[in-house]
């Protein structure tokens, strides 16, 4: 394997020899991230009320007020799921006795689990984006496998305004998800079907 | 610059040319050496040939004065396609000097002479085809600017502007399936709103789709742009 | 004369297939141009910036590759290097041996359908299990993907229901929700078992050893949850220099090939799963593949590996949407393909390829939306010099030969007199043409009427009278 690395980088050298040699290689292109941004998508509403009609644009749904998400889920006949041990005491009350909350999320039994509630990270304004981030998720499968996921922003978490605000903050976390509404596709005669391997349903609760 | 393609059968067109750019004061030579651009040799591949051919007209066209080319295609390959049939070879300046000489010819009224409006009368719902090689170009804006301008004409949108007539010189020959059915496409998308008339400022396009449309028994009328406008000022007494 | 090869496949393609691929493609075409007029003022600034990040990291590929390698290492990841696919599935086939791996569950990867890998891991008897529905719905067909982005965008509801009810998935439906929640269902359990988990990458950032993954269906993330070990086959052009590029190109990636601003789960990966996640890798190796793309590098048609696989330039190209994706014979279609698979087909697989790129009328319209603005005309310009130049026989079928054409062409006095004798052939039956390509020309177009001479003349006359009027 070693021989096939130096076989590669000896490869590349002798390709980019005579461009190197000559001075001709391009230079780094000097760049403002300003441009990146969707000033329509930003918007002019205060941070959150953007976040939420960004992510109503991809079918999502964000609540302030716990009350407003667990008749979302009641609505939805989704009452049994999986929750992060460390957000279940907070949640509690609020959701109602009408909920049960597992705090452990067993792989065997999928079916039992209707929702996953989960902490995120972060969010981003101008793509409605809900940031989770491997050390602040409970459990990949619990973020993903039910059909309903509420991730759970709360007070200490970043609110970016954009895409850009958010890269430079990526942090050393392994497994940084940006997620940009309900899983999908489009594959069947480029038909939008909602709710593929990912969840059919995402939510964002803000907690303050 | 006549191109090959007027010298052998659009012979109106090149005199049309002729006449606008005198309206417009200038004075028009015509090399007698010209023959053609190299166009269909490099589209080939073959380079060799192009080369020998694009460089007889170079010589054909030497001094420094501006060459007028009522053709989209034609013109971009002497200021686009030369430079990279060119890239190894010695006379690439001289190439390259030529290439900054060329117009097409909207792009030259426009741009060159600083054309604002044709002083002129044509009744007519006109459809424009803009040829694939005029892309980046200044010619569809000018060429849409001058039909703008002329009383009476009303241009009509097209369904996609984008898609090519199928063309593509060889590629007419090489794949005549996927040609001819790109170009009952276009011939479609322009007849979209039912114009009087299409009109181009290439005669390549022009030649492929109504050579298509004729074949299949139902044509239409198309000119090229040269020829509405030399035909408005006309109407008007100006020419 | 000859047709060439795609011409004859286009010729006989079916109509529903055509009509598929035409629908699919003008849609994509439509919804990127929305969203990029709506979300940016200029956003042609962007597709050269983009460009010009891609060039700059191609022509110092070396640095950043030494660079990526080492921060990756440094995240826990485990590094290799593959030369060609062979070497790429010994390395693969060493790894799932190692984790005593019998279910992989792999997501959407060009990269390994350059070497075939499902086919290979198949015949060693483990159960490899495409799960990005369209690759699903192929792998069941025996089939193979015909656009980078819309794998089936060639098969409609009907086909699918028929190849379900096949493979035992439910009794015929066509509906695309219910086809939908039958892979989802089938799929969750494979991945469960799965051992290891295979997918692509999109990018890696120099800066920061981080690979990035983008998916619709989260089926990459489920793999990442369920299996123990993740193994990521990548391109060595798929890097940029940091955090900060990755943000220059995620604007572009899903406006170009789906009309979103961003797909629904953008996966930023640098290492296996953190100490306190229960789920997912526990180790991870990304195996950097080369496959020929240094000899793309060292070619003159090097810009073709900015390439991000949106698939915007297929969309957008007619000639794509007559012929559909597999009429280009190797793994990338459309423009795209027609200038990248010759030339990693390397010297040996070259000439069977050869006459891609013939197959364009060089309209320009992929250019135009190319978010890294790859020169994709002159490039497949290029690469026809080189058939010409090579003598690469597929290339040639079709074109005439223009060594009389040039002679003709430079000698002036000799085409003037041709261009004259031409009015002969006027009212000369088509197929009475002396000239080939006129013949060819004529089977599906009339001819104009030959007018040689006559604007020469009259220009003769006309510079005579201006010289009096003077």
């Amino acid at each position: 394997m070693s021989d096939d690395r130096s076989r590669i980088f000896a490869a590349i050298r002798e390709a980019l020899q005579p461009l190197q040699s000559a001075g001709k290689a391009s230079p780094y292109p000097d760049y403002e991230v300003g441009q990146l941004t969707s000033l329509p998508r930003l918007g002019a509403e205060e941070s959150w009320q953007a976040f939420a009609r960004n992510l109503a644009a991809v079918n999502g749904h964000a609540y302030e007020k716990i009350e407003e998400c667990a008749a979302f889920l009641q609505e939805h006949g989704v009452t049994e799921g999986y929750c992060d041990p460390e957000l279940i005491d907070r949640l509690r009350e609020g959701l109602g006795s009408a909920f049960t909350l597992h705090p452990e999320f067993d792989r065997a039994s999928l079916e039992r689990y209707s929702f996953g509630i989960t902490k995120a990270s972060g969010i981003i304004v101008e793509s409605g984006t809900i940031i989770l981030k491997d050390r602040g998720t409970s459990n990949r499968l619990g973020a993903l496998a039910p059909w309903v996921h509420v991730a759970v922003l709360t007070e200490e978490a970043p609110i970016f305004s954009t895409m850009s605000e958010a890269l430079a903050e990526l942090g050393d976390d392994p497994n940084v998800i940006w997620v940009t509404g309900p899983s999908k596709t489009a594959d069947v005669e480029g038909i939008l079907i909602e709710g593929v391997h990912g969840p059919g349903q995402q939510l964002c609760l803000h907690l303050s | 610059m006549s191109t090959c393609l007027c010298d052998a059968f659009f012979d109106d067109v090149a005199r049309a040319t002729v006449e606008v750019l005198e309206f417009f004061g200038c004075t028009v030579d015509f090399p007698e050496n010209q023959t053609c651009c190299g166009q269909p040799a490099f589209n080939g591949g073959d380079w060799k040939a192009a080369r020998t051919v694009a460089r007889h007209q170079a010589h054909a066209f030497a001094g420094d004065q501006p060459v007028i080319v009522p053709s989209g295609s034609c013109a971009a390959m002497v200021f686009h396609g030369n430079l990279l049939a060119f890239e190894k070879e010695t006379d690439l300046p001289e190439m390259e000097d030529f290439a900054r000489r060329t117009w097409e010819l909207c792009d030259f009224l426009v741009n060159g002479l600083g054309v604002e409006a044709i002083p002129g009368r044509y009744q007519a719902k006109v459809a424009v085809h803009n040829s694939c090689h005029t892309r980046g170009s200044g010619t569809g804006a000018a060429m849409d600017k001058l039909l703008r301008s002329i009383d009476g004409v009303e241009v009509v949108k097209i369904g996609e502007p984008e898609q090519c007539c199928g063309f593509g010189g060889t590629f007419s020959v090489a794949f005549p399936n996927i040609s001819s059915s790109m170009g009952k496409i276009k011939i479609e998308n322009l007849q979209q709103e039912k114009p009087d008339l299409v009109v181009s400022g290439d005669m390549s396009c022009l030649m492929h789709m109504r050579g298509l449309a004729q074949k299949a028994g139902v044509d239409y009328n198309a000119q090229h742009v040269v020829q509405l406008i030399r035909d408005a000022l006309r109407n008007e007494g100006a020419l | 004369m000859k047709h060439q090869e795609i011409d004859t496949f286009s010729e006989v393609l079916a109509a529903d297939v055509k009509e598929a691929v035409r629908a699919g493609s003008a849609s994509g075409v439509s919804k990127r141009r929305e969203i990029l007029a709506a979300d940016f003022p200029d956003a042609n600034a962007i597709r050269e910036l983009a460009g010009q990040i891609k060039q700059h990291t191609l022509e110092h590929l070396d640095t950043y590759l030494e660079q990526a390698e080492q921060k990756m290492r440094a995240n826990g990841i485990q590094v290799h290097f593959a030369w060609d696919g062979n070497s790429a599935k010994e390395q693969i086939l060493e790894i799932i041996q190692q984790r005593k791996a019998r279910t992989i569950c792999k997501s959407k990867s060009m990269a390994s359908e350059e070497i075939e890998l499902n086919d290979f891991l198949t015949e060693k008897g483990y159960d490899m299990v495409e799960t990005d529905l369209g690759e699903f719905i192929l792998q069941l067909d025996e089939d193979h993907p015909s656009h980078v982005v819309k794998p089936i965008i060639h098969k409609n509801r009907r086909q699918i229901a028929k190849t379900f009810e096949k493979h035992g998935l439910g009794e015929y439906n066509d509906e695309p929700e219910v086809i939908t929640q039958r892979a989802r269902k089938h799929l969750r359990q494979k991945y469960l078992q799965g051992e290891v988990t295979m997918t692509g990458g999109n990018f890696i950032s120099a800066e920061s050893g981080r690979m990035v993954i983008v998916t619709n269906e989260g089926n990459s993330r489920f793999g990442l949850a369920g299996a123990k070990c993740h193994i990521a086959l990548i391109g060595i052009e798929k890097l940029v220099p940091t955090d900060r590029d990755l943000g220059v190109m995620l604007n572009l990636l899903g406006r170009s090939a789906t009309g979103q601003q961003l797909t629904v789960y953008t996966e930023f990966i640098s290492g296996p799963r953190s100490e306190s996640q229960p789920e997912g890798p526990e180790e991870m190796h990304v195996i950097l593949f080369n496959n020929n793309r240094t000899e793309v590098l060292a070619s003159d048609c090097r810009e073709i590996l900015r390439c991000i696989r949106c698939g915007a330039c297929m969309n957008v190209c007619p000639v794509y949407r007559q012929s559909s994706g597999h009429a280009y014979r190797s793994v990338y279609p459309g423009p795209l393909g027609a200038v990248l698979s010759p030339l990693l087909a390397g010297k040996a697989g070259y000439p069977e390829l050869a006459d891609l790129p013939k197959a364009s009328s060089l309209c320009g319209a992929c250019q135009e939306v190319c978010p890294v603005n790859i020169p994709i005309p002159d490039l497949l310009l290029r690469l026809r010099n080189k058939a010409k130049t090579e003598h690469a026989d597929k290339a040639a079928i079709g074109t005439p030969d223009m060594t009389l054409w040039s002679e003709l062409a430079t000698h002036p006095k000799v085409w003037r007199t041709a261009m004259k004798s031409a009015n002969l052939l006027n009212g000369l039956p088509y197929d009475m043409m002396p000239i080939a390509p006129l013949r060819a020309w004529t089977r599906q177009r009339t001819l104009p009427k030959w007018q040689g001479g006559k604007f020469r003349n009259w220009m003769k006359e006309h510079q005579k009278e201006r010289n009096h009027e003077r």
